[in-house]
């Protein structure tokens, strides 16, 4: 009688941290179970020579591409084994047209996030209005939209652009779809939480003085939530520039194609300059919509 | 006292499932008059104060404010009649957070502006003037363009009083308006509602004895829903206070859930 007693009251106070320790070692016994079989299969390999190799790569990634466009040898000569001269080469007009087409990329990954984000905002909207709480759409509508928005946001883009690629075929809009619906999840959750935040006393107090139901929205709602709105619209879209990079490498043009290339080339030299202009562009974005969204704070 | 009547209530009864948020047989206030309603959390006053702005409607009973009988549900365009005519000041969160003083001022003029003017919230200039005047008379004027919510909880008060000199309606709902001041604020806002009230009825929640004599020369006070004493200002002592304020008998209404329903009504039924 009394071994229960103390066990259930010994349960109560350390509960907690039993559970806690529990959860610990299930971690662990996880990690353990996978290095373990990783290593009994031989996949815990790092290659043949992987330092020579980093060195070599990291050497061609410290010699991004876009220098020889101004400092390249305007007369490389390609010999063949016994010393003929194939062809010559101007290293400087190859690079500058290469700089070229990765602005014309640039440019189409651009277009593919910005279209992507407005279809993906577009879509989202609707959806979120049904799934707001406090909105109060009916069960079965709110249940379903809640549903296409979370299937939406667990499905990568990727895999969206695959399967759109197979429908409309290569180019950016399989791209714009891609990413319009999978943001379209994003857009919505955070669409309905900026819904579900407005001040409902605030819109008690504008129709306290006899406002009607337009003049509520644009009054009370609008203003409220617009900021929220748009806020959310650069964050998401922000996300999708450095999204859409990577959409080339399934044929959806833009940056990343020249990625897939240069990598299948082992360009690693062209890949540094890609890889200079997607930070940039990211970097760029990022404090351009932080600058505005502090502004609308 | 030959005012005409302003409010009368007859045979209210309101309820929430199986409780009686409200009981009251008879009270009439006549216009113009300041009232001040007292009692403890859940005593009815905010339930008194949602029926005459027609944000509730009585489970039994006649409600009549003004010309409007709100016995039943009003169809929405007589209810925005009767809320033009009806100004609330609300305790905390009550203007629209993004909009600056000044807009949210001119919200009070929503029930004479319509149409494109009110959606895009371009208000004709006189409006504009009307606005910048109930600034200055809340001594707000130089925060006019400061959004809301960077506004101290005493400015956001004044600001709301300015929104109700916006409306001039003839009736004015005060819930608690000083419940986030401190001491000195709070004086000032009274006044300040004691003035936006000169013309109108003024009906207010106080928990604050000593604001009393500000607002109003008639005292409600409530009990469990019903009205446990109607006096005017000079009658009401520290001790009538005391009494309404302390708690019945197991103190039924602040353990309310706690206790079996069964329980809490004979407890009701015994001390009341």
């Amino acid at each position: 009688m009394l071994v229960p007693a103390l066990s259930s009251r010994a349960l109560d106070r350390f509960g907690g941290r039993l559970g806690f320790l529990g959860l610990t070692l299930l971690y662990l016994l996880l990690i353990a179970a996978c290095l373990g079989s990783l290593a009994r299969e031989g996949e815990l390999s790092f290659g043949r020579n992987p330092v020579a190799n980093l060195l070599k790569t990291a050497g061609e990634f410290a010699r991004p591409s876009f220098l020889d466009a101004w400092f390249g040898n305007p007369h490389l000569e390609y010999r063949s084994d016994d010393g003929t001269v194939l062809r010559t080469e101007n290293r400087q007009t190859v690079e500058r047209d290469y700089l070229a087409g990765l602005g014309r990329a640039t440019w189409t990954t651009i277009r593919i996030a910005t279209l992507g984000s407005l279809l993906g905002a577009l879509l989202g909207l609707p959806l979120a209005v049904l799934t707001a709480r406090n909105l109060a759409a009916p069960r079965p509508l709110a249940w379903l939209a809640k549903g296409v928005l979370d299937v939406a946001r667990s499905i990568h883009t990727l895999v969206f652009g695959l399967v759109l690629v197979g429908i409309v075929g290569l180019g950016p809009t399989a791209g714009i779809l891609a990413i319009g619906l999978h943001s379209m999840g994003s857009y919505g959750k955070l669409f309905a939480e900026a819904i579900e935040s407005l001040d409902m006393a605030a819109i008690d107090a504008v129709r306290g003085v006899g406002a009607g139901p337009a003049q509520v929205f644009f009054n009370a709602v609008w203003p409220t939530v617009l900021p929220q709105f748009v806020s959310s619209h650069l964050y998401i879209w922000e996300f999708n520039i450095r999204d859409s990079t990577i959409l080339g490498l399934i044929g959806a043009g833009g940056l990343g194609l020249l990625i897939t290339e240069a990598t299948a080339l082992f360009q690693w030299g062209r890949l540094s300059t890609v890889l200079l202009v997607v930070v940039a562009l990211v970097v760029s974005f990022d404090a351009l919509s932080r600058r505005i969204r502090a502004a609308l704070a | 006292m030959n005012r005409p009547v302003g409010i009368a209530l007859e045979a209210v009864r309101c309820s929430a499932g199986s409780q009686d948020l409200l009981t009251i047989d008879s009270l009439t206030i006549r216009q113009g008059e300041r009232v001040a309603l007292v009692g403890h959390n859940g005593a009815g006053k905010s339930t008194l104060l949602r029926l005459l702005s027609g944000f509730m409607t009585p489970t039994q009973g006649n409600v009549r404010v003004f010309s409007h009988d709100l016995g039943q549900p009003l169809p929405a365009h007589e209810l925005r009649a009767l809320r033009r005519e009806v100004g609330q000041v609300m305790q905390g969160l009550h203007l629209v957070a993004r909009l600056s003083a000044l807009d949210n001022v001119l919200i009070g003029s929503l029930g004479r502006v319509g149409g494109w003017r009110s959606w895009t919230r371009c208000f004709p200039a006189d409006e504009i003037h009307r606005g910048e005047a109930a600034l200055h008379a809340v001594g707000m004027l130089a925060r006019a363009a400061i959004r809301a919510d960077r506004l101290s909880g005493g400015e956001r008060q004044k600001v709301a009083i300015a929104r109700l000199l916006m409306q001039g309606p003839g009736l004015i709902l005060a819930d608690e308006p000083t419940a986030a001041l401190d001491p000195s604020a709070a004086v000032d806002v009274c006044g300040l509602l004691r003035e936006a009230a000169a013309t109108a009825t003024l009906i207010t929640v106080v928990h604050t004895p000593a604001l009393l004599p500000l607002l109003a020369e008639r005292v409600i006070g409530l009990k469990q829903g019903k009205i446990a004493f109607d006096l005017p200002i000079a009658a009401v002592n520290a001790e009538k206070l005391a009494n309404l304020y302390r708690p019945a008998g197991e103190s039924a209404d602040r353990h309310g859930p706690s206790v079996p329903d069964q329980h809490r009504v004979t407890g009701q039924e015994v001390f009341s």
